[in-house]
């Protein structure tokens, strides 16, 4: 009852905290899946049919990435430094409750971009996909994922050291990923790397569920992600925890 | 007592020993002052009984229960207004206050009915319902002190509540303070300001570099000094040395201010020595008033502008 209690006031406090830029932050996060959907024929004037549906599922993995490994850390990072993530701590509440309220303001930031993404993609390239019921636990477990390792990142590490690494992820899931293309295109050694990171897997379930009759329904890719997911929620909510 | 803290030792993985063998005892009602520059320990303290740290030795209890085996009930037990300001740009204070009120578990009747008469109690009625993002630092620690005070824990810990906030409001403040104490809670009060703290706390210690160095009521501390007055020489920077006093009594010298004991006989004296002093040239200006708190504290401790090399004895206790 606490729990609930306590989950519902967070909940209102941490949307209410970001109501002056969760507008701006989803536009700009929209903007980051119109902008791959609409510049990447840009680039390449003539693309096959699975390049296509590549682009067009990988838009919304990459805006779902973006806000949980990019955004997510920087702020909590910077909460940390001035201390009102302390004072959220000091808050008499279960740490549990503090930790899902936040996560649940951040998951209703990315899901918007997320929608229109795919709409978006689907009118331009007219394309008429074949979504899975299953496309709602996937999307809401690639949000949770990256969220979840988003805030263990911010956790575990300086604020400075958190901003720079946020920013070569940037530059790992927007040119080194398999999200808008596949992994066979990647030289052998980072192919293995990814099969140990989430980021392919995010890929793999968001349009392994949107375009099924293109991509099939990657099971071991769910498994990759709810193990990832876990071990972020576990570290976050040890440091959250954490006396020091 | 509801507070006891009984040799508590804090040391950072740095080394740095920030609280060193603290003992401290607060009772239900009483307002008690910790009073320390920068960097003497005091929110390092605070940290520790709301459990966002964990001591490397010593024992809190509230209660008679120990708080550092159960950090969960030691935020469930105590309000907190932290030295940094809340997290609430985007919520109005009437949110923040409210918001908080419930966390702390009362319901939403009782805490409205609270904040009403915290919010007129602290004239904070035109902000209510403004962005806290466009408050004022004063203003947003008013709110802060509000969302601590709203649903009170049994015991309330304060770290520098009247940081910013205006003389008035200070006044206000202050009397809530009292407030929350006569309902029943055990107040701690941080603050490196020792003249508000002398006017408002009960008991208080001193902290400097993680130890009490002083504990009492502020009329016990001032007894420590031994002057019942305090002559204060505003010194001419381009003066020669001062000649010697001609007291008996201890002096400090902080900047071009010069504070001397004077024992309560000896005003008439002092004043007429002060004054060929500032004939002579040697000092711009002086005052005599009852010794006070800063004194105690200035003597104990030094100035944080100075300290902790600049602060001088310049007459020797026992000097003619």
């Amino acid at each position: 009852m606490q729990l609930l209690r306590s989950y519902r006031l967070l909940v209102t406090w941490q949307a209410l905290r970001k109501r002056n830029y969760l507008p701006l932050m989803m536009a700009v996060q929209t903007l980051f899946s119109l902008g791959i959907v609409l510049g990447y024929p840009l680039l390449f004037p003539t693309l096959d049919r699975t390049s296509i549906y590549l682009i067009a599922t990988g838009a919304p993995a990459i805006s779902m990435v973006s806000v949980g490994l990019v955004a997510l850390p920087q702020t909590v990072g910077e909460q940390k430094t001035e201390g009102s993530l302390d004072y959220m701590r000091s808050l008499p509440v279960p740490r549990l409750s503090y930790l899902v309220a936040d996560l649940t303001v951040w998951l209703a930031i990315v899901i918007p971009g997320v929608v229109l993404g795919v709409l978006v993609g689907a009118w331009r390239f007219g394309l008429d996909l074949q979504v899975s019921p299953l496309v709602v636990p996937a999307v809401l477990m690639v949000a949770l994922t990256s969220t979840c390792v988003g805030y263990a990142i911010a956790s575990l590490l300086p604020y400075m050291l958190t901003v720079i690494i946020t920013q070569a992820i940037v530059v790992f899931v927007f040119m080194f990923s398999p999200l808008t293309f596949l992994p066979d295109k990647l030289p052998g050694w980072l192919e293995a790397i990814h099969r140990v990171l989430p980021v392919q897997a995010m890929g793999e379930v968001t349009r392994g569920t949107l375009a099924p009759n293109e991509f099939g329904l990657p099971l071991g890719a769910f498994l990759t992600l709810a193990v990832w997911c876990v071990l972020g929620f576990g570290v976050t909510y040890a440091a959250m925890s954490r006396r020091g | 007592m509801l507070l006891e803290i009984e040799n508590l030792t804090k040391v950072y993985r740095t080394g740095t020993r920030a609280n060193d063998g603290i003992n401290l005892a607060i009772a239900e009602g009483e307002v008690f002052g910790l009073l320390g520059h920068n960097g003497a320990g005091k929110t390092t303290l605070v940290n520790q009984v709301v459990g966002l740290l964990r001591p490397t030795s010593g024992s809190i209890r509230i209660d008679g229960r120990d708080m550092v085996a159960a950090p969960g009930m030691a935020r469930r037990l105590c309000s907190f207004q932290a030295q940094a300001q809340v997290p609430i740009d985007g919520l109005t204070p009437r949110q923040a206050i409210d918001l908080l009120g419930q966390l702390r578990g009362a319901s939403s009747v009782d805490v409205h009915r609270r904040r009403e008469r915290l919010v007129d109690a602290l004239e904070l009625g035109e902000w209510l319902d403004v962005d806290a993002a466009r408050l004022s630092g004063g203003v947003k620690r008013l709110v802060a002190f509000a969302m601590a005070a709203v649903t009170p824990g049994r015991v309330v810990m304060l770290d520098e509540p009247t940081n910013d906030v205006d003389p008035v409001r200070r006044r206000l403040l202050w009397r809530q303070v009292r407030t929350l104490a006569d309902h029943g809670a055990a107040v701690l009060l941080v603050t490196h300001n020792v003249i508000e703290a002398e006017r408002s706390v009960d008991r208080l210690a001193i902290l400097d570099e993680g130890r009490v160095i002083a504990e009492g009521t502020p009329a016990e501390l001032k007894a420590r000094v031994g002057a019942a007055l305090r002559l204060e020489l505003v010194l001419d920077p381009d003066a020669p040395d001062l000649p010697a006093s001609p007291f008996g009594l201890s002096a400090v010298r902080v900047g071009n201010r010069l504070m001397v004991g004077v024992p309560i006989d000896a005003a008439g004296p002092a004043v007429g020595w002060a004054e060929s002093l500032k004939l002579a040239g040697f000092v711009e200006e002086f005052t005599l008033g009852p010794a006070t708190l800063e004194d105690v504290y200035v003597a104990l401790v030094g100035d944080a502008e100075t300290r902790p090399a600049q602060v001088e004895e310049v007459f020797d206790a026992t000097a003619a």
